[in-house]
């Protein structure tokens, strides 16, 4: 079942249908939120996201992509729940275990790229909340400018500005050349 | 910056990055179940989010200043006593990741509250509990001072014979009815804090439908425990065979020993 099709049952009322989108775009959802500042509280915004575009569909507008029309959702109820609490959650990042299963041919080249790793991470945690956000929606969610616009309801000139600005500050931080 | 460029190195890295975050998420259907519960049963909280008609705009909804509080927090917080007393049947408290400690996350990804049940939720099949224990005060009694005994009405399975053996514990909060071939059917008081915990891994519980309402499947063996009303300690018990659990009537059910899941809501649906 395609998500066309999907939207079209749940708009019928099925909502086996509506369980087949979720499952589908939930870890997408979860990470949008973990990512734009929900933090631990990811999981309450995705839920009440998903209800809230169930209760919207009627509105959503058939042959146009769903993925980037539910994480406006997402991020619009990331941000009211950071705006409600007056900060976004310390954005903490790990690098999971797959990050050291690469086993290089010399030793030493894991804690270079170990190193980079962390410190272009911190980098990331620390840009100005725009940038970072930008950064975050190009790079860790790989959406596109035109969708990142859509998502963060910003115009397309926008997201690319705050983009450029932010890859300068992160080449500013930990040097534009790979270890 | 007026022509799609095609990606930098330190872009490239980003998008490597990306790839290796290790962020925590509920597993999907789960997600997909509580969201459908949520939208099956409405809380009661006013909420005036109603389909836009209109609905050119979906962000609509939350960017109406003081929704968040008014609307979200109450239904998902706030109402989370209330609920399991009232609309409970089903899944109330979804899921609290414990994200803390990578420890924390490895052993319990997401725990899961349903029918005076905590299940938690594993990446892993936990290792399997040999002991067996029994839980607090349980005494063997006969079906003729079951009521006597038992601090509610007690609910039989027309579909099966007579019990072979039936204890009432914790002082008649809970009752246990056994059947030779490895039956076991528990009963106990509905109340806000889960009673029974669960240690489960792949594959996840199933949802199902059981006299119109949700009930929860977990097919392979796992630990099962009490959690003690006093002070929350969790007891470990056994390691129990595939279970269907349900909530009915201020009740909450558990089967255990069916070999399949239609043969255990088979049996369930015959509560009386």
């Amino acid at each position: 079942m395609d998500d066309d099709e999907a939207i079209a049952r749940s708009l019928e009322g099925d909502l086996a249908a509506y369980e087949v989108l979720v499952a589908r775009y939930s870890a997408l959802a979860h990470r949008t939120a973990y990512l734009l500042g929900a933090g631990d509280e990811a999981e309450d915004v995705v839920q009440e996201a998903f209800v809230k575009a169930y209760r919207h569909l009627p509105g959503f507008r058939r042959q146009a992509p769903f993925r980037p029309w539910l994480l406006r959702i997402v991020a619009n109820e990331t941000h009211n729940l950071t705006r409600s609490r007056g900060r976004r959650s310390d954005l903490v990042l790990r690098l999971g275990t797959t990050a050291d299963a690469r086993v290089p041919d010399d030793p030493s080249d894991v804690a270079v790229a170990g190193d980079r790793r962390t410190r272009l991470l911190a980098a990331v945690r620390a840009l100005p909340e725009r940038e970072r956000q930008a950064v975050v929606c190009r790079y860790f969610l790989q959406l596109t400018e035109a969708e990142t616009a859509q998502v963060l309801d910003w115009p397309v000139g926008t997201v690319k500005s705050s983009t450029h600005r932010g890859l300068a500050r992160l080449r500013e931080e930990v040097g534009g050349e790979l270890a | 910056m007026n022509s799609p460029e095609p990606f930098d190195d330190l872009e490239a890295e980003l998008l490597a990055l990306g790839d290796l975050l290790d962020l925590p998420a509920p597993p999907p259907a789960t997600v997909a179940a509580t969201v459908r519960t949520r939208l099956e049963h409405p809380t009661p909280d006013p909420d005036p989010t109603t389909p836009d008609p209109a609905g050119s705009d979906p962000a609509v909804p939350g960017s109406a200043p003081g929704r968040r509080d008014g609307g979200r927090r109450g239904p998902v917080r706030r109402g989370r006593r209330r609920r399991w007393a009232v609309v409970v049947a089903v899944i109330v408290a979804v899921v609290a990741v414990t994200a803390a400690t990578p420890q924390g996350r490895a052993a319990v990804m997401a725990v899961l509250r349903f029918a005076g049940i905590e299940l938690q939720m594993g990446r892993s099949t936990p290792p399997p509990v040999t002991a067996t224990a029994t839980l607090p005060g349980e005494t063997p009694v006969s079906m003729a001072e079951l009521p006597a005994r038992a601090g509610f009405p007690v609910r039989t399975l027309a579909a099966l014979d007579p019990p072979h053996r039936v204890t009432v514990s914790e002082g008649g909060r809970v009752v246990s009815m056994f059947w030779p071939d490895g039956l076991r059917f528990d009963q106990f008081d509905g109340a806000v804090e889960p009673y029974f915990f669960k240690q489960v891994g792949p594959p996840f519980p199933d949802f199902t439908r059981l006299n119109g309402r949700e009930a929860l499947w977990m097919s392979g063996e796992h630990p099962v425990g009490y959690i003690r009303r006093e002070d929350g300690t969790r007891v470990p018990l056994r390691q129990a065979a595939p279970t269907l659990i349900w909530w009915q009537d201020d009740l909450n059910f558990r089967l255990e020993g069916a070999r399949t899941m239609e043969e255990a809501v088979r049996v369930a649906s015959s509560l009386q």
